[in-house]
Parts: C-alpha cells; structure tokens; sequence
C-alpha cells in the first residue's frame, strides 16, 4: 500500500494505490464551517446532484448509465462532523483489468458529470426533479420517528444542549425545506464549489500519475480555501442536576439513551484510552453493561455505549422494558460509576486491546475502511491503522480511570411505549 | 482433501467430509488480513415438526425455538463465556438464526488454531438447565418487541404468514411472546441432540490460512469426541397448497407514511425445462426488470409522488414455491396494490434490461471475491439453496437466455398474491 497527497491548489487529491482490490473507490468530500441555517439546503443539494444531471435527466437514466458501467455504485453523504457539514460524493467501480480498457475514465466522467454538470437552467435547478427530491426529502424528515432508535437518540443531542453543533440535525429541518426554491439550490451549490474545503480521495491498483492526470483534467475546482475552525466540539459548562427527559410513542420497547459529557482530551486520549474504556464499560457481549444489564437482570436485548471523539460525548443506548427504567438507570450508573473506581482488571484491558488490534487489521481488508482511515487522519490528526496497532498497547489502568472521571452524566432520555397491548403478533 | 475452483474468481475452495458426517470448506485469500469461519446447522425456522433422534412418533415444538437455543448455546458448563474467550484473543464472536440454518461464527485474524476449536467446542458442547433457560426468556423477549417495532420487519414476517397455509415460514423466526415462555429445556435438548449431529452441520472458513492446516486442526478437534452413529432426520412434510391463506391484512402502528407490501406465491413444480438455479435467477431478474431501480415503474411511480423510495425486495423458497415480497412506502397503498400487480401481470420484457442485469451480475460476483465474508456467506447460501457450492457463477449467468426467461415467465402464474398495509395509527 503506497498513500501519496498532492496538494493541487484548489483541492487536495489522496492516492492510496493498493494491488490487494478488485474495485477502485472515489470519494470527494465538500467541507464547511457548520451553520444550521443552510444544513437543509446542503442536504438537499447532494441528494438532487444524484437524482440526475444534463446528460442523465431522470433517475432512472442515472441508474441505467451506472449499470453500463458494470454497475458502478454511486451516491451521497451529509455528515455533521464537530465543527463542519460535510458532504461526499462517491463511486466505486471495477478496476479495468476486469471490464473494458476505460472503465475508469468513464467512471470519472460519471462523477465528474454529478459534480460539474447538474440540471440547471438560467441559475435554477430543473424544476420536476426539483419537487421530487424535496418531497422525498420531507418525507424522509417527517418519517424520523419510525426509527425509534435513530430518533431517541437526535433527540437525546437535543436535549442535552439545543444550541450545540452536535444537535443539528443532518437531514435538515421542515420549517427550511419549505421555503426553498430552484434558485436557492444553485446559490448553495455555486457556494459548495466556491467555498468548500475540497478533498478528494482514490483507494484501488491505480497509477498516481494516471489518477493525478485524468482528475485535474476533468475536475473543474479552482479557488483557493483555508480551514477557518477546529473540527472538535469541546464543552465548558456542565450540568449540577442530571437532567431527565420522557418521551412516549405507541411502541413495545422503551428506548432509554444516557448522554454524558467528557472534559477536554488530548488526541491520545480520544484515540486510545476512551476507545478502552467504552470498551470494557459497553463495547460488546462481554462488557460490564451487558453482562450486568442483560446477563444478570435480563432487563435487554442490547445495551451499549459509544464515545463519539469529534464532540466529546459518550453515549450509553439500550432497548428495555419501561417498567424496568429506574432498575436499568441505576446499574448503568453503578456501572458508569466503577469504572472511575478503578473495579476493573488487566484481563479487561488486554481483551479490549486485543479485540481494537483486530478490528485495525481487519480495516486492511475493506477499501471503503482504509479510504475513511485516512479521511480521519486528514481532518482530525488520527493515526493510521500501523500506528495505531503500536500506540493501543501503551494505554495503562490508571489513563483509563482518569478518563473516567472526566465523565459528567448529562441527560437521561426514555422514549417510553404506550400501553403494552400487542394483539397483532398473535398469529 | 478435494479441491476445486471458482471460476475466474482466482479462489479455490478445498474441501472434506470428515468420518463423522461434518462438511468443511476452506478458502484461502491470502491478500487478505482477517480470518471468517462458521460454522452451521441446517435448523432454522422452518423446522418446527420432526421425529427426534431415538424416537418414533412426530413432536411439535414451539415456535422459535432455533432461535432460542442459539441463544441458549452461548451457556457454558465451566460458566466462562464464549464472548469472553473470543475477545481475549481479539476476535468478534456472533451468532444468527434464519427460516433455514442456525450459524455460528467469529472472526479475527490471530490465534485462528484456538479460535476454531473453541468455536466448535462450545456448539458441541450444550449446558441448558432450568434456571439459564428461564433467564432467557426475559432478553429474547425484548428482542422480539424491538422486531415488533419495525415495519418493515413486521411487513415481512406478516406477509409470509399469509402466503401459506401450514408450512412453518408462517411463524416468526423469534416466536411470539407465549412460544418463548413455553419453551423448556428438554425442548432444547431434543432439537439439539437431532439437528447439531456433525452430519448435519457444515463449518466454511475464509481468509488468511493455509486449507491443509485447517482441516487438520478440525480433523484432530472431532477424532477426539465421540458422535452416536449418523441417523437420517425426518422433517414434517408440508403439502402445501397453491392458495395464499389471507388476501389482504391491514394493521395500525405509529408511523408517518403507509407501508404496502405485495407477495407472490409462485408454483414452481412443473417446470422440468429449467434447473432450479434458472428458476430461482430467472425470478429475480424478472422482478428486478420490472421493479427494479432502472424500471419505467419506478420512474413513473416517483414522478406522480406516488412513492419517495425505491421498492425493496425480499426472496425465500420452500418446496414447490418461490415466495417474492415487494416492499414500498406510500401514502397510496391501495392504488400502488393494484398498479405492482398489473405490471407483474403483463410479463413484457426488455432484452435490453435483461443483458444489462447480466452485466450487474457478472460484476458483482467479481466485487464479492474480494471479501472473506460475501465468499463464506455465498458458499453457505449456496449449500442450503443449491445443496453444494455453485463453481461455476461466471459461465451460469453468461449462459442465461432471454429467450429461455420470456418462455419461464409466460408459463408461470401470478395470481396466487397477498397484500400487506401498515396503515399510520389515527390518521
């Protein structure tokens, strides 16, 4: 595997020339300082650019020239990342050794048709499609609470602070959907060209200067940007009182999601030492939570926690019974509460050390997981997987207990289920 | 040790059945870092009437109960849980239950030797007692209610229901909430002692390792346990009839869009013309021509807003049928019904799609032989769909005929048909 960044002005281009794939996957990524004002136009807009384009007018025609191209897959992400929106366009598609001699410049050619040649007229995007991706996007907004999971946790960010970054929400917000037009959607498009941070980045068995050559010949990028903000969300006020919010919704099982908050950390401990101690706190079958929560009370199905690094949060989401809500609270918190106790052995940090080696090797076998592995070391200063490997062993207990009482519990969140009354499955 | 090739793919699986009836393959990929191997029986849900080992009359036992003693497997005499032997040593363990099979499996790239013969000890080794059985029920219960939450999966299970009469496919996978708490640990032993006899049982590995050395380990593993001799399991025979049970069914939950599905039951018995495999693709491709992302449907369906997603699609075989699900959200239902229906009816088909859906094929048989779990996963799908692995994917689907698809679906029916809404509660 051979990484080499070209830094091309306008843009920065990252080659991960790897012989190990049969596919070659791109990913552009547009990043902007996060305002929650235009996140919906944002969402939006990646949504219409792969609806369709000037060449490929409907949907269908997009998906029709994607499978000519020995169904190349292709699509687009809005991501709330700390401090930035980011968006993403990608494709992936088979090597050529595998398909005719130009696959691949016309697999760029279809992603540079997404990006540089939308259905626009006289500044407006075309106004059929137009309504079709907006009220597929209303939909979609509107549907949130039929994931209960999903939604107990949007909301679960919200409550713990409204006005926070990681509350926006990165599908968008119904109140701005309504009110944009045609012309709004290309002032938000023009602007992502214009003023977006601009990475791209290509993992498969490629040739850099190939690569290098066909991308700065077809990507028509050509202003200059600088960073403006850090990426990382860090908190400075912190709740005296737990904070406890109940929700219901005519459903059977109660989701109830913990949401704390972690003081400043160095890049040593987001990296390792938190990712220890969600570990052994929630990381899997064999963790305090589920052996406490589930094994010993069968109060579950799955009890989990999760450190989110770019906003400094951790996050502790289960599946249970609301009669069973304050049992449940009271062993996480006990759980919560021995971690900063030290109630934990080497044996504990030694599996989850072996178990994060292995899940970095395993990143060597998925492109997609290699290409993101270098996305976070471009943004955020992570290491890549060799490092990694190394610096995971050098964690001790006493990091980890530290990092434990940097946890402050912030807010407990129950989306609670209506009556208990299922006739339906009685078949 | 045989061995054969897949070919084009550049994979060769080698295989053994060893004294004891058990069936391995082994794939090397030896780009690859990681390590997948699992192991299964061929018991899933559709299994729910049989005669046990050593008995003579025909047992009903309740339903979910695969799923349960999957569960119930991760039990241990010496009380060390399977989890916490597979994360000492880095690797992730899990286990899954379907209508068909029951597997078993970890994966993780060190310490494969003692990996596999933990894998295959803790299967062959059931510990169920009246107390670990009856902690059970509370957690598999709250897994049943998440299922409970989701429409799709709701949808799914629902419409299976109604498209037979007597064959199991009618009863969740999980079993509903009086099944799981009747289910008792003689139950247990009686399908475990029946169906995780080694004859019954296949392990596939695939990765990075050497195929003589794997084989050997299991070789040695199984010498040292001692099996009753191999007995043939009689199943309840279902004669089921070509009639849906229920046309229509309609159900309230608490969501935003209406949900519809349309499934087919399609008798497939007197089709001496073509191989299984044929039947079986033919069927796909039809229903992705003709609902698939590059349909006129499709197309049409958005345009007039009648749906904001693409349909899904879910396939299952028992006997004589083809069971086909088509999923959708809509604010519709009844008009989408009757819309789905006509178009399955009129069975005109595009060449032009069909050679390009070959296409679609071709490549993703290539983009999956470079992943150790799309390869074991095709390898176990093949020997309970195909009863042995299909080398030969490559040649299979070149040889597919337009001619051949347009006389297979011009003799099938489409009128044995079920309808599925989940309707929003209180709108």
């Amino acid at each position: 595997m051979n990484y080499t960044n070209y830094n091309m002005g306008p843009y920065n281009l990252h080659i991960i020339k790897n012989d190990d794939f049969k596919a070659i996957n791109i990913k552009v990524n547009f990043k902007s300082k996060l305002d929650k004002n235009d996140i919906t136009a944002r969402n939006l807009l990646r949504l219409y650019l792969v609806n369709n384009t000037k060449l490929y007018p409907t949907e269908r025609l997009m998906n029709v020239a994607s499978e000519e191209l020995y169904d190349l897959g292709y699509g687009s992400q809005g991501l709330v990342s700390g401090n930035f929106s980011i968006i993403s366009f990608y494709v992936n598609f088979l090597n050529n050794k595998y398909t005719e001699e130009d696959n691949l410049e016309k697999s760029i050619d279809f992603l540079c048709e997404i990006l540089f040649n939308p259905n626009v007229e006289r500044k407006k995007f075309e106004n059929k499609n137009f309504n079709i991706v907006k009220e597929s996007l209303k939909n979609t907004i509107e549907s949130k609470k039929e994931n209960p999971r999903q939604y107990a946790l949007d909301r679960l960010l919200e409550e713990m602070d409204k006005k926070s970054n990681y509350a926006i929400n990165p599908n968008g917000y119904l109140a701005d959907l309504d009110k944009l037009t045609e012309k709004d959607l290309y002032k938000t498009y023009e602007k992502m060209l214009t003023k977006d941070i601009v990475d791209i980045f290509v993992i498969g068995d490629v040739s850099a200067n190939e690569i290098k050559e066909l991308i700065s010949k077809k990507f028509l990028i050509n202003t200059i940007k600088k960073p403006v903000c850090t990426h990382f969300i860090d908190h400075d006020k912190f709740r005296s009182r737990v904070k406890t919010v109940k929700e219901e919704q005519d459903i059977s099982q109660s989701k109830l999601y913990i949401g704390c908050k972690v003081d400043k950390l160095d890049l040593f401990q987001k990296q390792y030492v938190a990712n220890i101690y969600s570990f052994i706190l929630g990381g899997g079958p064999d963790s305090k939570l589920f052996q406490s929560v589930r094994e010993k009370n069968s109060l579950c199905y799955y009890v989990s926690s999760s450190f989110k690094p770019i906003c400094n949060l951790l996050i502790i989401t289960s599946g249970i019974d609301k009669k069973d809500y304050k049992k449940a609270v009271g062993l996480i918190k006990k759980e919560i509460k021995s971690m900063m106790n030290g109630d934990f052995s080497q044996e504990d940090i030694d599996k989850a050390v072996a178990t994060y080696i292995n899940s970095c090797e395993a990143i060597y076998d998925s492109e997609v997981s290699i290409l993101n592995n270098y996305v976070t070391a471009e943004y955020l200063g992570f290491d890549l997987m060799e490092e990694r490997i190394k610096k995971i062993k050098t964690v001790t207990k006493d990091m980890i207990v530290e990092f434990a009482k940097k946890i402050h519990i912030d807010t407990i969140y129950l989306l609670q289920g209506g009556d208990q009354n299922e006739q339906e499955d009685l078949q | 040790m045989n061995k054969k090739t897949f070919n084009k793919l550049g994979l060769d699986v080698y295989s053994e059945t060893l004294d004891n009836g058990l069936s391995i393959y082994v794939v090397p990929m030896l780009n690859k870092h990681n390590i997948y191997a699992t192991i299964s029986t061929k018991f899933g849900a559709n299994v729910n009437e049989f005669v046990p080992i050593g008995e003579k009359k025909m047992k009903r036992v309740p339903d979910g109960v695969a799923h349960f003693l999957e569960h119930k497997l991760f039990e241990q005499k010496d009380g060390v849980d399977p989890f916490t032997f597979f994360s000492q040593n880095g690797a992730d363990a899990n286990a899954n239950t379907s209508y068909y099979k029951t597997t078993y499996l970890f994966s993780g790239s060190e310490k494969f030797k003692e990996n596999i013969n933990y894998l295959l000890d803790y299967v062959q080794e059931p510990y169920f007692t009246d107390e670990n059985v009856e902690k059970e029920k509370g957690i598999i219960d709250q897994e049943r209610s998440m299922y409970q939450d989701d429409p799709y999966w709701r949808m799914y299970e629902g419409s299976l229901a109604n498209l037979v009469n007597e064959h199991p496919i009618k009863y969740p996978i999980v079993g509903t909430k009086e099944s799981i708490y009747e289910i008792t640990k003689e139950d247990l032993y009686v399908c475990y002692n029946t169906f995780y006899h080694p004859s019954n049982m296949f392990v596939v590995v695939t990765g990075n390792v050497n195929p003589e050395e794997v084989i050997k380990i299991i070789k040695e593993n199984q010498n040292k346990k001692k099996f009753p001799n191999k007995q043939k399991i009689e199943i309840k025979k279902y004669n089921e009839k070509k009639e849906v049970s229920v046309k229509k069914q309609e159900i309230d939950m608490d969501i935003n869009t209406n949900k519809l599905a349309v499934s087919y039951k399609i008798d497939i018995s007197n089709l001496n013309d073509y191989t299984f495999y044929e039947i079986y693709n033919y069927i796909l491709y039809y229903f992705d021509i003709k609902t698939g992302v590059t349909s006129k449907l499709v197309e049409n369906l958005k345009e007039e807003q009648i749906i904001y997603e693409d349909f899904g699609l879910a396939v299952n075989n028992i006997d004589n049928y083809i069971l086909i699900n088509i999923f959708a959200e809509t604010k519709e239902p009844e008009k989408l019904s009757e819309i789905i229906k006509q178009e399955i009816n009129n069975k005109l088909i595009d060449k032009e799609e069909f050679e390009r859906k070959k296409k679609c094929s071709i490549s993703s048989t290539i983009m999956a032989s470079d992943n150790i779990y799309h390869i074991n996963n095709k390898i176990m799908s093949n020997i309970i769909k195909y009863g042995d692995i299909v080398y030969n994917d490559y040649e299979l689907i070149n040889n597919l005929e337009f001619s051949k698809l347009d006389k297979l679906i011009k003799s099938l029916s489409f009128n044995e048909n079920t309808i599925y809404i989940i309707n929003p509660k209180g709108k």
